[in-house]
């Protein structure tokens, strides 16, 4: 077997970028992720054990059930390593565990989105109190924010703010810290590195009806009202790279009234700070008091961005190359192939004859020879000559003696 | 980032480990058979033209949920008593599958190169061989870089055709461990299977391919190890009548549980980066001063004071090639020195 360099032109890398598309529809407390009907199974009412609208990574454990046919699980030994699952903290780690310790996690682990329904003022403080030292005596009182996630964003809003007016915390606009807010938080798993700006779309429907549609047609991150009562307002914010949805618009889409706030009998009319109820906020049907509440339904759809390194790789067959095959079925059938043998001598046989493998027109003819091989598979070789990859082709491809081949083999890194 | 100056790794500073993460991966008979389908057939069960192995998904194959768990098939050697018999179905078929694993898994031996017999010991010596074999071979996705040695349990049916786990054999690796217990051949290291009730050698499990190796003789003294309306046979006539499908299907029918831990190498680079105590004090990011004092001084003799939040690795031409963040902002004055652990997985 012989080897071919690769040249200077043959290698390329660049960069892929796609835009997966995401759409969430949320109705009567449920998501449905890209339309994936809930499916069960013979042993788990869900098959992939997590509920619609989440992702399962891995996908381990499809239709199984705890203590019936058990799940797959993920364990360690405690180490000088300090190598451990995430969701076992420094502290537990340290105390919890002993060297050699089995350390457990589970599976399946999933992600899904979240509503964050901020109502007052989002940033509003809770007051706390904590006892001091025995040898002082009496309580102190600090407060800490009502909504951290508002506080943690608003760094980061105010950054934007050179985008749009409407992303920083305190403008002309308002105070965001003094309003409601409606806050959508979507796992970078579902978008990779950011959310596509301008491929947006928030529908609001009552009834079945679209009554109100957010777009970021100005890709700014604006989310402006394309249909509805109030169209052209802006009634939130997008954070692309982020994946946070900050909506503040309490217009009213209609005039319609109707219960959408978790552990309340009010009813409000339909407005963008309750887009998305039911996407794990604990509002429900039972958590409203109301079967009203499934009149509501949302879909949240966008496209994602991901960039994935790709090595292009030219192998080239050149005429006159890559015409042979070591395949023992390459030559005719029962040949010998040695000549001659002793302790002095070992000559092969010259003059052995290739299969002819040249298709024939017509029946019981043999057409006449060529010499000709099929290609199936590519070797990819580092300096040294170890073999690091294979790329073989879904149908062997002709190789004729007089023809030029080029192979392009792609690898995503 | 900007940075000031940058601290040389030395040869002491950066090292290699290599961590072991582990899954239990229980496989319930109930998924094997009968669950998906009617007895035998199912719609998780995967048959191809060419009849040569089973595959074996944990739901519906053509569910786009469903995972390939393991590929079934049957063999024997060409010098087993039943190789030549007559009227043997897919006799070789059931030859190369048997010579094919053979050929990975074992290599050649003696001057003619001949192909080796699986054996129920670690001697490699060609005694105690399995001639004829039944093959459970585990996709990657369950046994990851390895199967664990001594982790492996196997509960075979061995009761009559109607009630195949009224009588069980529990087959297991106890006595191979990371340590002994196991032979090294050009396929990797395997372990032998004992049955715990008779403590004798039932069949091998190859722990880097991923392959379990069974013996015939856990069914040995079954009448019916196959059975059908119209047909009943023993394991040695399943080999011969019965299409290598049709054995799988028998096996599957007797399979109870399957039980082992897989293993994923994690290898990491650490780098040591060690902050020393006149260094580092002072950050160039432009909220560390307003009003051209420093924000986290109050008193301008106090020592300087900064707080790291990342470090940056950087590559010969002071290009950065990756940043590692704190979980929280550690404090830095000269006071001090840090050493901070980066780890960096493969």
């Amino acid at each position: 077997m012989s080897f071919k360099k690769f040249g200077p032109n043959d290698v390329i890398l660049n960069t892929m970028e796609a835009h997966p598309s995401c759409e969430f529809f949320i109705f009567d407390s449920k998501i449905y992720y890209n339309n994936t009907p809930e499916r069960s199974g013979a042993f788990s009412s869900n098959v992939l054990n997590v509920p619609p609208g989440y992702i399962s990574l891995y996908e381990y454990n499809v239709d199984k059930l705890d203590g019936s046919n058990n799940f797959i699980y993920p364990f360690t030994r405690k180490g000088g390593d300090r190598v451990t699952f995430k969701n076992i903290s420094t502290k537990e780690f340290d105390y919890l565990y002993g060297m050699g310790d089995i350390i457990t996690s589970s599976y399946p682990m999933s992600a899904s989105i979240t509503r964050e329904f901020m109502s007052g003022a989002a940033g509003g403080m809770t007051p706390y109190t904590v006892p001091r030292p025995d040898e002082i005596g009496g309580t102190v009182t600090f407060s800490a924010p009502k909504y951290r996630h508002f506080y943690a964003l608003k760094n980061r809003l105010n950054y934007y703010g050179v985008k749009s007016e409407h992303y920083k915390v305190s403008s002309s606009y308002g105070d965001k810290s003094l309003q409601p807010i409606n806050l959508i938080s979507i796992p970078s798993i579902f978008y990779g590195s950011q959310i596509k700006p301008g491929t947006l779309s928030l529908k609001w429907y009552f009834t079945g009806s679209l009554i109100g549609e957010l777009q970021d047609t100005k890709q700014n991150g604006e989310l402006i009202e394309v249909s509805g009562s109030n169209a052209g307002a802006i009634a939130g914010v997008a954070l692309y790279d982020e994946g946070f949805i900050l909506l503040t618009g309490s217009w009213s889409l209609n005039s319609e009234t109707i219960r959408l706030i978790s552990g309340s009998t009010a009813t409000v009319t339909p407005q963008w700070l309750y887009f998305g109820a039911g996407a794990n906020d604990n509002v429900s049907q039972a958590t409203v008091g109301n079967t009203t509440f499934a009149s509501a339904s949302f879909d949240l759809s966008f496209k994602g961005a991901t960039k994935t390194q790709v090595m292009t790789m030219f192998a080239h067959a050149h005429r006159g190359e890559a015409n042979y095959s070591s395949n023992p079925t390459f030559l005719n059938y029962g040949q010998e192939q040695l000549y001659l043998t002793s302790s002095q001598v070992y000559e092969e046989n010259s003059s052995r004859t290739i299969a002819n493998t040249v298709s024939s027109s017509y029946t019981d003819y043999s057409a006449s020879f060529q010499r000709q091989v099929y290609i199936s598979r590519v070797a990819i070789y580092d300096e040294s000559k170890n073999l690091i990859g294979i790329a073989t082709l879904s149908d062997p491809v002709l190789k004729k003696e007089d023809e030029d081949l080029a192979f392009k083999i792609r690898l995503d890194l | 980032m900007a940075v000031v100056n940058y601290e040389p790794l030395g040869t002491a500073d950066v090292t290699t480990t290599k961590t072991l993460l582990h899954e239990s991966i229980p496989l319930t008979g109930t998924i094997l058979s009968g669950t998906y389908g009617t007895l035998l057939s199912g719609d998780n069960i995967k048959n191809y033209t060419h009849g040569m192995f089973q595959s074996v998904y944990d739901y519906p194959y053509l569910s786009s949920s469903a995972n390939h768990i393991f590929d079934l098939t049957v063999g024997f050697n060409a010098s087993s008593p039943l190789s030549g018999t007559s009227g043997v179905t897919m006799e070789s078929k059931k030859i190369n599958m048997y010579n094919q694993f053979s050929q990975v898994l074992l290599g050649f031996t003696g001057s003619g190169n001949t192909i080796r017999d699986f054996e129920l010991d670690t001697t490699l010596d060609q005694t105690g061989s399995m001639k004829e074999s039944l093959f459970i071979n585990f996709s990657r996705l369950l046994y990851k870089d390895e199967i664990k040695k001594g982790t492996v349990s196997l509960v075979l049916g061995t009761g009559s055709w109607a009630d195949p786990f009224a009588l069980t054999k529990t087959l297991s690796d106890a006595s191979a461990s990371a340590t002994a217990g196991t032979a090294n051949t050009m396929g990797g290291d395997y372990g032998v299977l004992y049955s715990a009730a008779d403590d004798t050698a039932r069949g091998v499990v190859f722990y880097q391919a991923g392959l379990i190796v069974l013996s015939t003789s856990s069914w040995d003294s079954i009448p019916l190890f196959n059975s059908g309306s119209d047909y009943g046979y023993t394991i040695t006539d399943s080999l011969v009548s019965a299409s290598i499908s049709g054995s799988c299907d028998a096996l599957r029918h007797r399979i109870k549980n399957i039980s082992f831990n897989n293993t994923t190498e994690i290898n990491s680079t650490i780098y040591f980066c060690r902050i020393p105590s006149n260094k580092y004090n002072y950050s160039s990011n432009p909220t560390y001063i307003s009003s051209s004092q420093i924000v986290v001084k109050n008193v301008a003799s106090d020592t300087p004071v900064s707080y790291v939040t990342t470090i940056g690795l950087y590559n010969g031409n002071n290009q950065l090639l990756a940043t590692a963040k704190l979980s929280e902002p550690l404090r830095k004055d000269p006071n001090n020195e840090i050493t901070l652990r980066v780890r960096l997985d493969y």
